[in-house]
């Protein structure tokens, strides 16, 4: 996914820009590498634990959180209201942090009980899924005694019902992972499948999808999708209703199935989840139900939430945010004060940022000049823009820290050691290519952020020779005019985050030079026909640990070799709490506070 | 009255009309698709276009236009959402909730805070501007014009927030800022909304004081009040019976403009206090290219702003006998 919502975020970062200011310099000293060193340990066991579990492993009740206790309200303070509810729009990760609490599908990411270590689970199936045929053919079993709130019990109809629906044009919001998957094409040609969903009576053949008895779910792919256990933990495929189902109606009023469910929802205002006595914590090896209820409130911004968790008083002291992380003004200070971070929550967020160079223009298709940008590109300016090294880490490759094949020793282009650039390598470079003082059109967002890092960047990249002609985008059409194929910039940032911890869902939508097209995310324009031929290979690896491995080496050739961007940080992001809030967990795939383990002290 | 009551009524009509047509103009001018937030991540052409037809916008603008007052008058059940009644903004783009029920569900918090906001605005204000004009020239008068000039240059980006710091979250005098339904509450409807209204009323206040205190001197001087001094009449009937009637009507105009002003959404106060108003759906509507719900915050915070404005000039009549409705 793109950052907060391909088009979202840039309105978004709007909003937000009153919250995100200039903190001054990235902090250093020993919090600052406690905190670096704490995230890096957390992420190296997020890479190496990711496996398929079995039924053993899918079997509820989810162990029980230490301390734990049941009863009390909570109260979540959130920027951005729900704007979905229905599993099959859900894909930014406000809402996938509410699914957790109210939506299942057949998978789902299994914590452990420090929450320090995830499996990928079966959460109303028996187990992550039973693979034959070399990954064509995958097999799921439904659990015993799994209903909906409504007391309704849940069949593979349903299951039925919630695939099926996926390819009506309504639902145009969730990933489409599993739709293309299933047709056998990439874009929205999926649809054709089954245009107008199951609502007119048709239904999608059994050579694609099979529900033999009320208790069965097999997919039948035309090519083997090793993935598919980690694609059905997400939120856009939890199970819909088929009694229930109101179309657009249902993204209002869906029928849940987690262990809470909506008492009332005032889109903009509140939302108040409550027990869901239809859930069975046996059939739940993933979520834990202590709280009695949550009361959510929208509009917080980043700064109001963090001053009235800081302050820890009243409702507050059981109060937090799902999705909120502390604002970069008050970010250091948090960190700095022993008690206050005790009551904080650090981890990395999916999102790896990269400065995109243009492959499309005819000066940056000398091989020469793009080593020369790579050099010379300071990364310093981008960190500080975003709070400093509190809020972002120096990127090597495009490939997360969250992500299985990461390797922090890659940096081709000394960015971790010297994140302020190398002009004096990079000017020797642009004078070998004949190109000194070449003028390079720098598109930047238009945010308090995009202003100050573009400024700075710009900087940088003149001390080596280029002529930097910076030009502001504004932040609500950001991404649509970088998108365009023949936009005007030279270099422009952009920022993606991987939908599973797999480059899978990165390098493909990224760098696959066959889905090049206006509003599509190859930015560069790379179009390597080695770049397409290792993603069709990686992608046919059923193995996960080599299939990590094979997409770590196309990430390492993309980015020395091709270099058709400059990968620039990793996002991170602390979040607080209220004194009383315990359970207290940062998750790395849901890539904020585990919700599903919370309880008040 | 009658008279004057429809012809402005009518000339607030054709206004209303002229506004929305320059919103739709507008909103079709911006260079930002609005079919593209709902795009989501595989966007192409094709499905770009699917959404375009099933928002309406792949119609001409006159068409759509058309579509869209006669929804307002009649209604419409042709949303794939739901039937949706008489007066019909439609659904929103970006939450698909009917537009008419957002503003009304979100009208409660900005009448609360502009009705309690106006209250203790007009109270210390006029107060202080009437004790002002009531000891001209001495140290209290030359406080208040002075206190008056500084906080009429505050903003309410920086005493909200200050607020905020010394009474909310380091002293604890008064709970965090939020909207709780009167009927439900009133204390914590109160105690909720003190904050926003001291803020507010804070600057609002000076520029009441400064114009009762100018219209108060004003009016002082004027040929009826000396005579009913030489009269005999007491300084404080005077002041009162002569001199404040007169000055009432430059304080109604303002006070009118201002309500239906604050009316039409606070958007600000509302944005520092995160209370759920019509000013923070204004916000909401511009950030999502939201169509529809921004032909409903437009019109109905022009309504509200014309509204009080013929309320204002029918107010004219009854404070000032000289002044007559035709």
């Amino acid at each position: 996914m793109s950052r907060g919502g391909r088009h979202v975020y840039a309105a978004l970062s709007v909003l937000a820009a009153g919250a995100l200011v200039l903190t001054g310099c990235s902090k250093g000293g020993s919090d600052a590498s406690d905190n670096n060193k704490q995230d890096k340990e957390n992420a190296a066991r997020q890479q190496k634990s990711i496996k398929f579990g079995n039924a053993a492993d899918s079997t509820g009740p989810a162990a029980a959180v230490p301390g734990a206790k049941a009863g009390g309200t909570m109260e979540v303070l959130q920027r951005d209201s729900y704007a979905h509810l229905d599993p099959a729009q859900i894909y930014v990760s406000d809402e996938g942090s509410l699914a957790t609490l109210i939506h299942r599908g057949l998978t789902g990411y299994k914590a452990s009980d420090n929450g320090k270590t995830h499996e990928v689970v079966g959460d109303l199936a028996t187990d992550s899924g039973t693979p034959s045929d070399g990954g064509k053919t995958w097999k799921y079993t439904l659990k015993d005694g799994i209903k909906f709130a409504d007391g309704t019990p849940i069949t593979s109809a349903d299951f039925r019902q919630t695939f099926e629906r996926l390819f009506a044009t309504f639902i145009n919001q969730g990933p489409t992972y599993l739709q293309q998957w299933m047709a056998d094409t990439s874009g929205v040609d999926y649809r054709k499948l089954l245009p107008d969903g199951p609502y007119k009576g048709k239904h999608l053949p059994s050579t694609v999808l099979e529900t033999p008895d009320a208790k069965t779910v097999i997919f039948h792919f035309k090519s083997p999708h090793a993935d598919l256990p980690y694609a059905l933990a997400m939120a856009g495929y939890a199970v819909v209703s088929a009694k229930g189902d109101t179309q657009v109606k249902y993204d209002k009023a869906p029928v849940t199935s987690g262990p809470y469910k909506i008492q009332s929802f005032k889109s903009g205002k509140s939302m108040v989840l409550v027990k869901n006595t239809n859930w069975d914590p046996k059939t739940d090896p993933i979520r834990n139900q202590y709280v009695d209820q949550f009361n959510f409130t929208f509009n917080q911004q980043y700064e109001t939430s963090t001053k009235a968790l800081l302050a820890d008083s009243g409702a507050d002291q059981t109060g937090l945010s799902f999705n909120n992380q502390v604002d970069a003004g008050n970010l250091s200070s948090v960190l700095k004060d022993p008690k206050l971070k005790s009551r904080t929550i650090s981890g990395y967020q999916p999102y790896v940022g990269q400065m995109n160079i243009n492959l499309s223009h005819a000066a940056l298709k000398d091989k020469t000049v793009r080593e020369a940008i790579a050099y010379a590109l300071p990364v310093t300016p981008f960190l500080r823009a975003y709070g400093g090294t509190d809020a972002m880490e120096t990127a090597g490759g495009t490939i997360s820290p969250t992500v299985s094949g990461y390797n922090a020793a890659f940096d081709p282009w000394g960015k971790k050691k010297n994140p302020a650039g190398d002009p004096v390598k990079a000017k020797a470079l642009l004078k070998k290519a004949g190109k000194l003082n070449m003028k390079l059109t720098f598109g930047y967002i238009n945010t308090p952020e995009g202003q100050q890092y573009s400024t700075a960047m710009a900087a940088g990249l003149k001390k080596a020779g280029f002529d930097v002609q910076r030009q502001e985008i504004p932040a609500e059409t950001y991404y649509d005019q970088v998108s365009k194929l023949n936009n005007n910039y030279d270099i422009f940032h952009s920022a993606w985050g991987a939908d599973w911890p797999s480059a899978s869902t990165v390098i493909p939508p990224l760098y696959d030079g066959r889905v090049i097209a206006d509003g599509a995310q190859n930015y560069p324009q790379v179009n390597d026909p080695k770049v397409n031929a290792d993603i069709d290979a990686a992608n046919k690896i059923t193995d996960p640990v080599k299939a990590a491995a094979a997409w770590e080496k196309i990430d390492e050739y993309l980015v020395k070799d091709v270099v058709a961007f400059v990968p620039t940080a990793y996002y991170k992001q602390t979040q607080i709490a209220g004194s009383k809030v315990g359970g207290l967990v940062y998750d790395d795939v849901i890539g904020g506070v585990d919700p599903r383990r919370l309880f008040v002290k | 009255m009658l008279r004057f009551l429809v012809r402005r009524f009518l000339g607030a009509v054709v206004i209303l009309f002229l506004l929305s047509i320059v919103t739709f103009v507008l909103f079709f001018g911006m260079p930002r698709d609005p079919g593209l937030l709902m795009c989501g991540k595989t966007c192409n052409p094709t499905s770009l276009a699917n959404i375009h037809h099933v928002l309406g916008l792949d119609k001409p603008i006159t068409t759509q236009y058309w579509i869209f007052l006669k929804n307002l008058v009649v209604g419409s059940n042709g949303f794939a959402q739901g039937p949706c009644p008489a007066p019909c903004f439609g659904y929103s783009y970006h939450t698909n909730d009917q537009v008419w029920a957002t503003l009304i569900d979100r009208l409660p918090t900005t009448v609360s805070l502009t009705l309690g906001g106006a209250f203790f605005f007009l109270l210390i204000g006029l107060g202080t501007g009437l004790l002002a004009a009531w000891k001209r020239g001495t140290l209290i008068d030359k406080t208040a014009t002075a206190g008056a000039m500084v906080l009429s240059s505050m903003q309410i980006y920086f005493l909200g927030p200050l607020a905020l710091a010394l009474l909310v979250y380091q002293t604890h005098i008064f709970d965090k800022p939020a909207y709780n339904d009167f009927t439900a509450n009133p204390v914590t409807w109160f105690t909720g909304l003190i904050i926003p209204w001291v803020v507010l009323s804070t600057i609002f206040a000076a520029q009441y004081t400064r114009m009762a205190r100018s219209a108060m001197i004003e009016q002082l001087q004027e040929e009826h009040v000396r005579t009913a001094k030489a009269k005999g009449m007491s300084r404080r009937y005077v002041f009162f019976r002569y001199a404040w009637r007169g000055s009432l009507i430059p304080i109604v105009t303002i006070f009118g403009i201002d309500l239906g002003a604050l009316l039409g959404g606070a958007i600000i106060t509302e944005y520092t206090f995160s209370l759920p108003g019509l000013g923070q759906l204004a916000v909401q509507a511009v950030f999502f290219s939201d169509l529809p719900l921004l032909l409903g915050v437009m019109i109905f915070s022009a309504t509200m702003i014309l509204l009080f404005n013929i309320i204002v000039d029918a107010c004219y009549a009854f404070i000032d006998p000289r002044v007559r409705l035709a």
